[in-house]
């Protein structure tokens, strides 16, 4: 199975320059696009176009077992004792686990040939937080950051990349790099609301709004008079700041009704999926709900019969759920983790750390629903065709939701392409 | 008790595929396990190096987990969900029932051998009539879900010696004790250490109810599984025993032992009751013979793997059993 790369015409991505000065416009004009018929502008309706897709990962923090979820082997002696479904999609099963899921295969398409060698926790994280091997002397962003900057609007009153990770087991943060603090997440580990963004209790609402107020008519005089770049930032900076204090209330699932509530169901996981959908509804470019902790050396049949129900029953939720608010075609969801699992069965009946072979899915916004790409031997231990690494998956994601994976970042002066040199997307999976 | 027994090693065979389970028609040189290739096979032990011969006829589709011998027929249970009876002069399969809708962990047989109970994670025991292949009854006193939300799974069953009673036990540790003529709960006793459910590391579970045993006079029964888990990753837990005068609740003793961890996936009382034998592993395996007068853990052998399954004589001399790569013959005598 061969991959085309991206062509490389001039005539496809829009040119960086062309880009950033589209988003600037995006930017200056979006109060009032009717005025200035900005959707007739190609450059810049491509450049709205883009900023409304947003991506949500599902991140198995651990390593799930690709045999017991998107490439099951049943009846080999690596296979486990699990059967496989036939999914929507002629021809294609997936794990008996993932009974839901299989109802709605025709949405997702599955990598099944990641070979990305790393085996570790830490090195596997890293690996696929960033899309590429670390490099001394740089500091590689995170997916979220790179999806933040690129689908997030500068004056959004939103988050640009919430982070909810419960566990603590292997938790990471996620930095946002060279990119800048900007873009580092809103980080949840203890509760789902976000600290540190309330209004004081010693000021009350009027208070606050009179000061905002106050402020407005002092730096809308001032303006009038300076003209700068700097206090226009100043103004947008405070903006934002009340818009995230108001964002507030985009955690609190109690203003959902209980039927939907229940649609997620009451594990943690359910109701952070539905955080996750009230955030991208509101235009959160990125949201990351991790699920740890798949780790299974052992006893790695009965954890993935816990965490598989868990994990089938929320997304199918969520992909619902996005898809009735017509919210799907417009929001990639990633189920990923660090790495997969052996195919060797290990003696406390658990699966261990594998790099080699493995699986992700890809559902939603440009995504061909139903695609399956790679495949592996029949025992599961090696990619026999369509192998990719984490830079050709970054590159399918970017591709995706319409971002050019050739792009570059200058830090210094050294170009930085958005995924690693090298990487193409994977053409099959895409719309 | 004679706190001098030793348990000591008599063969090794090695096997290239995990066993389950193990079943012998009473004191035989004939063994039959159940397989991770989803077969059932016969041992001679009586070789000096036995061949294993796989029974022929229809074949389980998954993990054969449960065996149990009545009479001429064996009959084995799968994570496939069905029950084959084999005919054990032909070594065929004749019979396959549906039997439930999850996972079967475990399948015995009365002991006047009519009967076929078998218990599964759609957390129904079921009973079977041995010679018709027909359900008698089902009975459940066991959530489908844990406390935090998650499928439970039922994963032990026992008959006492007697056949008057029934014991069943799931992953949250809740033991129901059940009369085995009317099927009516007659008792239930808890062992929620059993069930590590970690809030805030890992956010998952694991443990159990592994094994169960009853007295020769039925008056207690033992529950094997593993105590508290740092590290949910592992296996690593100290095995845990406890034991209970069941029909006034009382809790004997609570034995873990932290030296060779895991779980405990069969218990064997000695017919006297003054000791009992305790099987199961991590990622090794181990043998515990528990002093029933002391509530101490008094001798202890090491398997290389995971023991999943256990046969023993009348006696409690001579015993086989099954697990990760290996089928093992031990004897237990005064040292």
């Amino acid at each position: 199975m061969k991959r085309k790369a991206w062509c490389g015409s001039a005539d496809h991505p829009v040119s960086r320059r062309g880009f950033l000065g589209a988003a600037a416009a995006g930017t200056a004009f979006a109060a009032d696009m009717t005025v200035l018929d900005a959707l007739k502008q190609p450059a810049l309706a491509e450049e709205l176009k883009r900023q409304q897709k947003r991506v949500i990962l599902l991140w198995l923090a651990g390593g799930a077992s690709q045999l017991e979820t998107w490439d099951p082997k049943p009846g080999v002696e690596t296979g486990g004792p699990f059967r496989t479904i036939q999914t929507t999609v002629p021809g294609l099963h997936i794990s008996e686990l993932l009974p839901q899921q299989s109802e709605r295969m025709q949405q997702t398409a599955v990598i099944r040939s990641l070979n990305t060698k790393i085996a570790d926790h830490g090195g596997g994280y890293r690996l696929m937080e960033t899309g590429r091997l670390p490099e001394p002397g740089v500091a590689f962003p995170h997916l979220g950051a790179i999806l933040a900057r690129e689908l997030g609007r500068i004056d959004s009153h939103v988050p640009d990349h919430v982070s909810m990770y419960t566990s603590t087991e292997g938790r990471r943060k996620g930095t946002a790099g060279f990119l800048g603090a900007r873009y580092n997440p809103m980080f949840l580990t203890e509760n789902m609301m976000p600290e540190n963004i309330r209004r004081l209790e010693a000021i009350s609402e009027a208070d606050h709004q009179d000061r905002a107020a106050l402020r407005d008519f002092f730096a809308e005089r001032f303006s009038r008079t300076v003209d700068s770049a700097a206090v226009a930032s100043h103004g947008t900076a405070y903006e934002r700041v009340r818009g995230l204090m108001a964002s507030d209330r985009l955690f609190d699932i109690s203003e959902e009704p209980q039927a939907m509530r229940d649609k997620y169901g009451p594990t943690q996981f359910g109701e952070q999926c539905l955080i996750a959908r009230r955030l991208v509804e509101a235009g959160v470019p990125f949201v990351k709900v991790a699920r740890a902790w798949w780790d299974s050396h052992g006893q790695n049949f009965e954890t993935h019969r816990e965490l598989c129900a868990d994990l089938d029953h929320c997304m199918s939720a969520l992909m619902d759920d996005l898809a009735d608010r017509g919210l799907l075609e417009n929001t990639l969801v990633i189920t990923l983790g660090e790495f997969g699992r052996t195919p060797r069965i290990n003696g406390s009946l658990g699966r261990d750390h594998f790099a080699r072979a493995w699986s992700c899915t890809l559902t939603g916004c440009g995504i061909k629903g139903g695609a399956v790409y790679g495949k592996t031997d029949d025992k599961g231990e090696t990619v026999v065709d369509g192998e990719i690494g984490a830079a050709d998956l970054f590159a399918t994601i970017f591709a995706a939701v319409g971002i050019d994976y050739e792009k570059e970042y200058m830090l210094g002066s050294r170009p930085i392409p958005i995924a690693d040199f090298g990487a193409t997307p994977v053409e099959e999976v895409l719309a | 008790m004679n706190s001098s027994l030793k348990i000591a090693r008599a063969d090794k065979w090695n096997q290239s595929d995990i066993l389950f389970c193990v079943a012998r028609p009473n004191d035989s040189d004939r063994l039959f396990v159940g397989s991770s290739d989803f077969g059932v096979y016969e041992f001679d032990l009586s070789a000096e190096k036995p061949e294993r011969v796989r029974l022929e006829g229809e074949q389980h589709q998954s993990y054969v987990t449960g065996l149990a011998v009545a009479g001429p027929m064996l009959i084995s249970g799968s994570y496939d969900g069905q029950l084959i009876w084999w005919d054990l002069a032909e070594q065929r399969s004749t019979r396959v029932v549906p039997a439930h809708d999850r996972w079967i962990r475990r399948v015995i047989a009365s002991p006047d051998q009519t009967r076929i109970i078998s218990v599964a994670d759609d957390m129904l025991c079921k009973v079977w009539d041995v010679a018709t292949g027909e359900l008698l009854t089902q009975f459940s006193d066991h959530g489908e879900k844990t406390p935090h939300h998650y499928p439970s799974m039922l994963y032990a069953v026992a008959a006492s010696p007697d056949g008057r009673f029934l014991a069943t036990g799931d992953r949250v540790g809740h033991v129901a004790i059940w009369n085995a003529d009317s099927y009516e709960k007659v008792g239930e006793v808890e062992t929620p250490v059993m069930y590590t459910w970690d809030p805030r590391q890992r956010r998952h579970s694991i443990g159990g109810i592994r094994s169960l045993a009853f007295s020769a006079d039925g008056t207690q029964l033992a529950v094997g599984g593993m105590g508290k888990v740092g590290n949910i990753d592992h296996l690593g837990g100290p095995s845990r025993l406890e034991v209970f005068e069941w029909s006034s609740g009382t809790r004997r003793f609570e034995i873990e032992d932290d030296k060779k961890k895991g779980l405990i996936e069969q218990i064997v009382w000695h017919p006297s009751g003054d000791w009992l034998l305790g099987a199961g592993g991590d990622h090794k395996g181990f043998l515990n013979i528990y002093d029933m007068h002391s509530g101490e853990l008094v001798t202890q052998e090491s398997s290389d793997g995971h023991v999943h399954g256990l046969v023993a004589d009348a006696a409690l001399e001579n015993l086989v059993t099954a697990g990760h790569n290996r089928l093992e013959r031990w004897t237990i005598a005064a040292g």
